[in-house]
C-alpha cells in the first residue's frame, strides 16, 4: 500500500476513536451534569436521598493520593538515581530491574490483598485512610521508579561528561546538570502516575473501605472517588444512584484532567533552554 | 591560581609539560594502549593521529581520568602533568580536571544560556560575585573568539548557536576554569570547513599559554596547527617527533604508509 492509503487509514482510525470517546464522555456528562453542583462537591453521601454528595470522597482522594505520592516520589527517585547515576554492579541491576518489572505488572487487586494481609490482618489496623495510603504507595512505587529511570536515562551522557571534565563531582553533576535536565520529563511522568493513582480502586476496596466517617482521621475509613463510583454502581440503593455515579465520574475525570494539565504546564515551564525556546 | 594582569590578558599560565611513562590501559582484558612513553613540552600543541581504534581517545581520557567512567578499566604506568601525578587511587580528580580541560568531538553545551554555560565551572569553584562572573565569562568568550558573535545575546540558549559557535562555546567553558592543559578530541570532526578554520586559528592562538593535545583524523589539520605529531597504531606509539619531520621524513614505514593513505 502507498503512504497516502496508510495516512487515510490513520485519519479514519483517529476520527473513529475521537467519536467513540466523545459519545462515551457525552453520555457520562449528560447523565451526571444535573447532579453536579457546588453542594455535590461538599456534602456527605447519602443512601436515603438523592441529595448526597462526594465531599469526603474528594478530600480522601486528594489526601490519600497526596500522602502516597509524598512517600513514594522521594523513595522512587532515590532508587532511580542509584540505578542510573551510581550504576551499581551489573548483577544487582539485573535483580533490581526484574523486581521493578514484576511489581509494575502485578495486578493492583493482588497488591490490595497483600497489603490487607500485612496491615489489616497482621498489624491489626482498621480499614482506614492510613492502610489505603500504604496500599496506594505500594502501587505507585514501581511507577515512580520507572518514570524516574526513564527521565534520568533521557539526559544525554555528554552533559555528564562535560560537567565531570570541568571538575564537578558526581554529586554536583547530578544536582546542577542531570536533575535540571531531567525535571520536565520527571514532572510530566509523575503527573501521569498521580493521575493514574487517583483512579485506583481495586487496591483500596480491601484496605481503605467503602465508607466515610463523619470525622476525618488516619484510622477512619477512607473511601475515595473511584471506590465511591464503583460502590454506587454495584451496591447502592440510593435513588438516582446511576446519575450520582455519573456525576462522581465527571468529578474524577475533571480532577485527573486538572492534574495532567497542571503537570504538563509545569513541565513545559521547567524545561531547560533548548532550540525551540528562542528568546 | 589565576595569573592575569596586563590589560586583562592572561599571561604566564605556566603551561606544564606532560610526561607519560610506560602507560598501558585495558578495558576488561582488552589492552587498548600498550606501553606508551612520551613527553610533551609545556605550551606546545601535540597532534595525535592514527587509524580508528588505535587508542587516541583513550589516551586523552587517561589524562583527565574520564576513563574511570568505563567499567573494568586497568591502568598501568605513570602520567605526570607538570609535577601532578595523574595515575593512582588517591588522585584528587576535581583538582586534576580543573588543571586539564577537555573539548569533545561533538559540541555538548548544557541546555542553559550561553552565559550559564561558561559560568558553570566558575560557579563550581565558588565564584558567586556576579560582576566577577561577568568579567571572567567575557574574558573566556574573548579567548575562544566567540565574544563578538554573542555579546548582547548571553541570555540566549546555547543551543541557538550554530555548531561551530557551540564548539567554541565549549572551548570557552573549558578555558573559564583556567586549565593549564587542553585536551581536544577531534573537535572539528562535526563541523563545516569555515568553523573548522576558526577553531584551528584558535588553537594556534592558545599555543604557549596551554599545553594542547589534539586528537584528529584530519592530517592537514595536524600539519597546520601542531608542533609535534604522535602516530599511534593498535595501541602503540609508533612515532613521535616535530610535526614537520614526521610529515616530510617519517622514520617508521608504518607512519609513511598511514600518511600516504596506503594503510589498510
Amino acid at each position: 500500500m502507498k503512504g497516502t492509503t496508510w495516512h487515510r487509514l490513520a485519519v479514519v482510525g483517529s476520527l473513529l476513536t475521537t467519536v467513540v470517546f466523545g459519545l462515551l464522555l457525552g453520555d457520562l456528562v449528560w447523565q451526571g451534569l444535573p447532579q453536579i453542583s457546588l453542594r455535590f462537591l461538599w456534602r456527605t453521601p447519602s443512601e436515603l436521598s438523592s441529595l448526597g454528595g462526594v465531599g469526603p470522597e474528594l478530600l480522601n482522594t486528594l489526601l490519600m493520593v497526596g500522602a502516597a505520592s509524598a512517600i513514594t516520589i522521594p523513595l522512587g527517585l532515590a532508587a532511580a538515581i542509584l540505578r542510573i547515576e551510581y550504576g551499581a554492579r551489573p548483577g544487582f541491576l539485573l535483580v533490581f530491574d526484574r523486581m521493578r518489572y514484576t511489581l509494575l505488572s502485578l495486578p493492583t487487586i493482588v497488591i490490595g490483598l497483600m497489603v490487607f494481609e500485612w496491615v489489616i490482618v497482621g498489624m491489626r489496623w482498621p480499614l482506614s485512610v492510613g492502610a489505603g495510603v500504604i496500599a496506594l504507595a505500594v502501587v505507585n512505587w514501581p511507577f515512580v521508579v520507572d518514570v524516574s529511570v526513564a527521565a534520568l536515562s533521557g539526559v544525554p551522557d555528554s552533559f555528564r561528561e562535560a560537567s565531570l571534565a570541568l571538575g564537578a563531582t558526581k554529586y554536583l553533576t547530578l544536582l546542577r546538570v542531570v536533575l535540571p535536565s531531567a525535571l520536565p520529563a520527571l514532572v510530566s511522568g509523575l503527573g501521569m502516575a498521580i493521575a493514574r493513582l487517583m483512579g485506583e480502586s481495586a487496591v483500596l476496596i480491601f484496605t481503605a473501605g467503602i465508607n466515610v466517617s463523619q470525622h476525618w482521621g488516619w484510622s477512619a475509613p477512607g473511601e475515595t472517588l473511584a471506590v465511591h463510583l464503583w460502590y454506587l454502581r454495584t451496591e447502592s440503593v440510593a435513588p438516582h444512584a446511576d446519575a450520582q455515579a455519573a456525576a462522581t465520574g465527571v468529578v474524577l475525570l475533571l480532577l485527573v484532567g486538572l492534574v495532567l494539565y497542571l503537570t504538563q504546564k509545569l513541565a513545559h515551564w521547567l524545561k531547560p533552554m533548548d532550540a525551540l525556546k528562542k528568546i | 591560581m589565576r595569573n592575569m594582569t596586563l590589560g586583562g590578558y592572561r599571561v604566564d599560565n605556566e603551561a606544564p609539560h606532560i610526561n607519560v611513562t610506560q602507560l598501558s590501559v585495558a578495558y576488561r582484558d582488552q589492552w587498548v594502549l600498550k606501553d606508551v612513553s612520551m613527553t610533551v613540552p609545556g605550551g606546545r600543541v601535540l597532534a595525535v593521529i592514527g587509524p580508528s581504534g588505535c587508542g587516541k581517545s583513550t589516551l586523552l581520557r587517561v589524562l583527565n581520568r574520564l576513563v574511570d567512567r568505563a567499567s573494568g578499566v586497568h591502568i598501568k604506568g605513570q602520567v605526570q602533568v607538570g609535577n601532578f601525578e595523574v595515575i593512582g587511587d588517591h588522585v584528587d580528580l576535581v583538582e586534576l580536571r580543573q588543571k586539564v580541560g577537555m573539548v569533545f568531538q561533538h559540541p555538548n553545551p548544557f541546555p542553559f544560556s550561553v552565559f550559564d554555560n561558561v559560568a558553570y565551572g566558575l560557579r563550581l569553584q565558588g565564584v558567586k560575585n556576579s560582576n566577577r562572573l561577568r568579567i571572567l565569562v567575557e574574558e573566556s568568550l574573548k579567548q575562544a573568539s566567540l565574544w563578538d558573535e554573542v555579546r548582547g545575546k548571553l541570555r540566549r540558549p546555547a543551543s541557538s548557536l550554530s555548531g561551530g559557535q557551540q564548539q567554541r562555546l565549549c572551548i570557552a567553558r573549558a578555558l573559564a576554569v583556567s586549565p593549564q592543559v587542553l585536551l581536544m578530541d577531534e573537535p572539528t570532526s562535526a563541523l563545516d570547513p569555515l568553523s573548522t578554520a576558526k577553531i584551528e586559528e584558535l588553537v594556534l592562538a592558545l599555543k604557549g599559554q596551554y599545553t594542547v593535545i589534539l586528537v584528529t583524523h584530519n592530517l592537514q589539520q595536524a600539519a597546520r596547527v601542531s608542533d609535534f605529531t604522535a602516530f599511534f597504531r593498535e595501541g602503540r606509539l609508533v612515532e613521535l617527533g616535530p610535526t614537520k619531520e614526521v610529515f616530510t621524513t617519517p622514520r617508521q614505514s608504518a607512519t609513511e604508509e598511514f600518511l600516504t593513505g596506503r594503510y589498510e
